[in-house]
């Protein structure tokens, strides 16, 4: 049973949105997004990382446990990451992340990987988009919301 | 600790659409916060002024700065920091234009996003830590692997400012493949005289003392990074004196023992003391000692005793040595080779005894080749038509799929050549595709077609041709069509150009990586095509893609350029603070790290089972801090602590 199914989608609610691009294409495209100045909406707060490789799957963990209702990794398109392979990585460790979410009944579609270059700021825009409809439908995280806190594994 | 805030209105770009007295209520609640201060434009040179006086006036221990893209202005903030005296790495800042006044239409929600990214920041800024570069010394000197015409231009251009430079060559001669050519396209210049005033610079020119030539050596092992490699080099014995020997060849007549010559392609013989063709460089001839009687515990001395120099030029007793060799960075220049001919069977290479490689027709073409540059069938009649398949292994799924760039105009070569030696033969070319891009290229091409005596056909795919040996000739059929056949007495297979023999275990050496195609990588096709993708090793030439001579000149010219402005005598090497850094103490010796490390940045050591960065070879991407099960590395400045704060802060 997903967590969603428990709760009714507030009325007013915004998403909290946190995503983390990797500095060389995906960030480059955000930026490109701003220079366009087109409006999007305000619910995704961008944590830049100097590669999407860097994205420990405890990062998107920590995000929902700080009350996060999705998380967003962005990376160069396969073939074109800054350090090579990161992007590789990364989209094997959201595979992972994901099965681990979903036997915690977190919906899969709170976390979303996709891949935007520096020229693309209309796809990012999409993908952000896309991205708070979506959360907007499935509503928010419960509000006591212990699950990143249940499965972060402490490492210290 | 004191942080302060600065908030850049960028013009009106910022304030138009975020309210900072909204913005300075927000973050004042926080608590965190000293001071919260606004500039009109604070990368102009008012701002910077503003920013340099405000940090020493107030002297806080963090900023941030929120204001347009770091990409856009991160470096000049942190000059300014580092011109105060404050440390670089201590300030953070928030995108408020382009992630927000740019992109969001309601002053509200425009606020109160800018609020929540600077949170993040000032939250993340408080786990900032002071880095500092750091610089070591590095090695001005150069490595050159590979003798051709890429690898030579490039020593020569990095000798003449005085740099030393380190050659190895496998073969016993210099000057790559260019050397078996009599002719040149695309004008069909004379390629000795093109070749050897660069040869005779490398040898005996005003700079020949900066470049030490290792022929006969091969590099098996380089350890070490950009500025202070270890290369060693392996070098099989000359067995004659190459400083002292004068040349002349007296050696080579009394040799009792005779070998087919590789270098034309076994068409004819050599001695087991020779030189690799007339007029090779360094002319000083080379013993096989494969061949040499005295290898076979005979007591011969011929060579030594024929020898006008008298004892000592001729060194029976060398032997194989391995040397070091201490340089700051490493061309790669081993050019290509050809495509094997005979993985197509149906095109009768060493089956039918007239078919040649281009190479091997090079070498019937040139006036130091087996037949001294008679054009002569191994019967030795003269030929009287001449069938030149171009595309053989290119263009071709089952085989290389690239175009190769050069055959076309080899072929072309071929055809005026051999029009100039015999004027009634018939030449017939028959081709997949025809390219000649270049603007002397076509030129050639339109001399090749205007040749009375030339036939094209185009054939559509190379299974379909089929080459046998007749009585009076060779027979090449179309196997798709009845009269689709051919008589020739000679044939030329226009392989393409493959990787040379050696590259993956040179790859492996270098720890340096081969494309699709097992061609050496480079960095970026376009940008970088000059660099590996490991830093300090560079490629030139052939090996890194099919190239003609002027590709594979400017090519090493410009590994030469990035050499030069890279490795500058008694300039130090800049280490980039932001790299992984593992904590000993939590590291459990699994090895996941060196996995995955893009760079080869992570070292193991066998003894306290441990792992460490190399920090000039790391590039501070993060992947192996992301990795590590143990949670033993971290990423300066991408800390977990300051990630997990910038999280809760922009989630607050
Ligand atoms: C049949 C034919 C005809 C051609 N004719 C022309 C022409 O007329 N005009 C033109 O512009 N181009 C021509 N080309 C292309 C030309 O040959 C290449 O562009 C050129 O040789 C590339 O130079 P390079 O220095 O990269 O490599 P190369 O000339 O191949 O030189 C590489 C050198 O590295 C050495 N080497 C290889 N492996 C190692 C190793 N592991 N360790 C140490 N040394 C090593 C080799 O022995 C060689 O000396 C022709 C090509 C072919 C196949
Ligand atoms: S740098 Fe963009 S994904 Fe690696």
């Amino acid at each position: 049973m997903s967590e969603d199914t428990l709760l009714d989608t507030a009325e007013g609610f915004e998403p909290k949105i946190v995503g983390f691009l990797c500095n060389w294409c995906s960030y480059a495209g955000a930026d490109k997004a701003g220079g366009s100045q087109k409006s999007y909406p305000p619910n995704v707060s961008v944590i830049r990382v100097m590669c999407s490789g860097r994205v420990d799957p405890q990062f998107v963990l920590k995000a929902y446990s700080a009350g996060a209702d999705g998380v967003l990794i962005l990376a160069c398109h396969p073939g074109d990451c800054h350090y090579k392979e990161g992007n590789y990585m990364a989209m094997q460790r959201h595979r992972i992340l994901l099965r681990m979410l979903s036997e915690h009944g977190i919906d899969s579609a709170r976390c979303r990987f996709d891949y935007v270059s520096a020229a693309e700021g209309d796809r990012f825009i999409e993908i952000l988009t896309e991205m708070v409809d979506t959360i907007r439908a499935l509503g928010p995280m419960v509000s006591d919301n212990t699950v990143g806190n249940k499965i972060m594994v402490k490492r210290s | 600790m004191k942080i302060g805030v600065y908030f850049c209105n960028c013009g009106s770009n910022i304030s138009d659409k975020v309210d900072s007295e909204q913005v300075r209520q927000v973050i004042e609640t926080m608590g965190d916060v000293a001071y919260f201060k606004t500039n009109d434009l604070m990368c102009s040179d008012d701002g910077k002024a503003f920013l340099h006086e405000d940090i020493a006036a107030e002297n806080p221990d963090r900023i941030v700065i929120a204001a347009c893209s770091p990409r856009e202005h991160e470096n000049t903030f942190m000059r300014v920091l580092t011109g105060v005296g404050m440390n670089p790495y201590l300030m953070q800042m928030a995108n408020i234009r382009e992630q927000v006044a740019w992109v969001t239409d309601d002053i509200g929600e425009a606020s109160l996003k800018a609020a929540t990214l600077i949170k993040g920041a000032v939250k993340r800024v408080g786990f900032h830590k002071p880095l500092e570069k750091k610089s070591i010394d590095m090695s001005p000197d150069v490595l050159v692997i590979g003798a051709g015409p890429a690898g030579l231009k490039a020593a020569l251009t990095i000798a003449e400012t005085g740099r030393k430079v380190v050659i190895v060559e496998k073969r016993p001669v210099i000057g790559g493949q260019p050397v078996l050519y009599e002719e040149v396209f695309p004008n069909l210049e004379c390629a000795p005289c093109m070749l050897e005033p660069m040869l005779n610079d490398i040898l005996h020119g005003e700079h020949a003392v900066n470049i030490e030539i290792l022929t006969l050596s091969e590099v098996v092992e380089l350890t070490g990074f950009y500025g202070n490699f270890i290369a060693k080099v392996k070098k099989t014995p000359r067995y004659v004196d190459l400083h002292q020997c004068i040349g002349c060849g007296e050696c080579i007549g009394v040799c009792p023992v005779d070998v087919k010559n590789e270098c034309n392609n076994g068409l004819d013989g050599r001695k087991a003391i020779s030189l690799s063709f007339a007029g090779a460089l360094p002319n000083v001839p080379f013993i096989d000692m494969s061949a040499c009687l005295r290898a076979r515990d005979e007591e011969c001395r011929l060579c030594e005793q024929s020898c006008p120099l008298g004892d000592g030029i001729i060194l029976y007793g060398d032997v194989q040595e391995t040397v070091e060799r201490h340089i700051g960075a490493v061309i790669v220049a081993v050019g290509a080779s050809l495509y094997d001919a005979g993985l197509i069977p149906k095109l009768g290479y060493g089956r039918v005894p007239d078919v040649y490689t281009s190479i091997e027709f090079e070498r019937l073409l040139s006036s130091t080749g087996p037949t001294g540059g008679q054009l002569t069938t191994r019967s030795g009649r003269q030929p009287k038509s001449i069938a030149i398949i171009h595309c053989v292994g290119s263009l071709d799924a089952n085989h290389k799929e690239y175009c190769s760039g050069v055959c076309c105009q080899s072929a072309f070569k071929f055809n005026l050549m051999a029009g100039h030696k015999l004027h009634e033969t018939r030449i017939y070319h028959l081709y997949k595709e025809l390219v000649y891009p270049g603007k002397e290229e076509f030129f050639l091409y339109k001399r090749a077609r205007e040749n009375p005596n030339a036939a094209f056909i185009r054939y559509q795919n190379i299974d379909r041709l089929m080459i046998t040996e007749e009585e009076d000739g060779i027979m090449i059929e179309n196997t798709l069509s009845v009269d689709g056949s051919i008589k020739a007495d000679m044939v030329v297979l226009c392989a393409a150009l493959a990787p040379a023999k050696d590259t993956g275990k040179l790859n492996e050496v270098l720890d340096t990586t081969a494309d699709t195609y097992g061609f050496f990588e480079e960095l970026h096709g376009r940008l970088d095509s000059a660099r590996s993708k490991v830093r300090g090793i560079y490629i030139a030439g052939a090996c890194q893609s099919p190239m003609n001579i002027q590709q594979a000149i400017t090519q090493g010219m410009a590994a030469a350029g990035y050499v030069l402005s890279g490795l500058v005598e008694g300039k130090q090497l800049d280490i980039e603070p932001i790299t992984a850094s593992v904590d000993t103490d939590r590291c459990s010796g699994c090895r996941v790290c060196m996995l995955l490390c893009p760079y080869r940045a992570i070292g193991f050591d066998d003894d306290s089972r441990k792992s460490s960065v190399n920090e000039v070879l790391c590039q501070g991407c993060g992947t192996c801090v992301a990795a590590c099960p143990a949670g033993a590395i971290s990423g300066n400045h991408f800390t977990n602590e300051a990630i997990y704060a910038e999280i809760e802060g922009v989630l607050a």
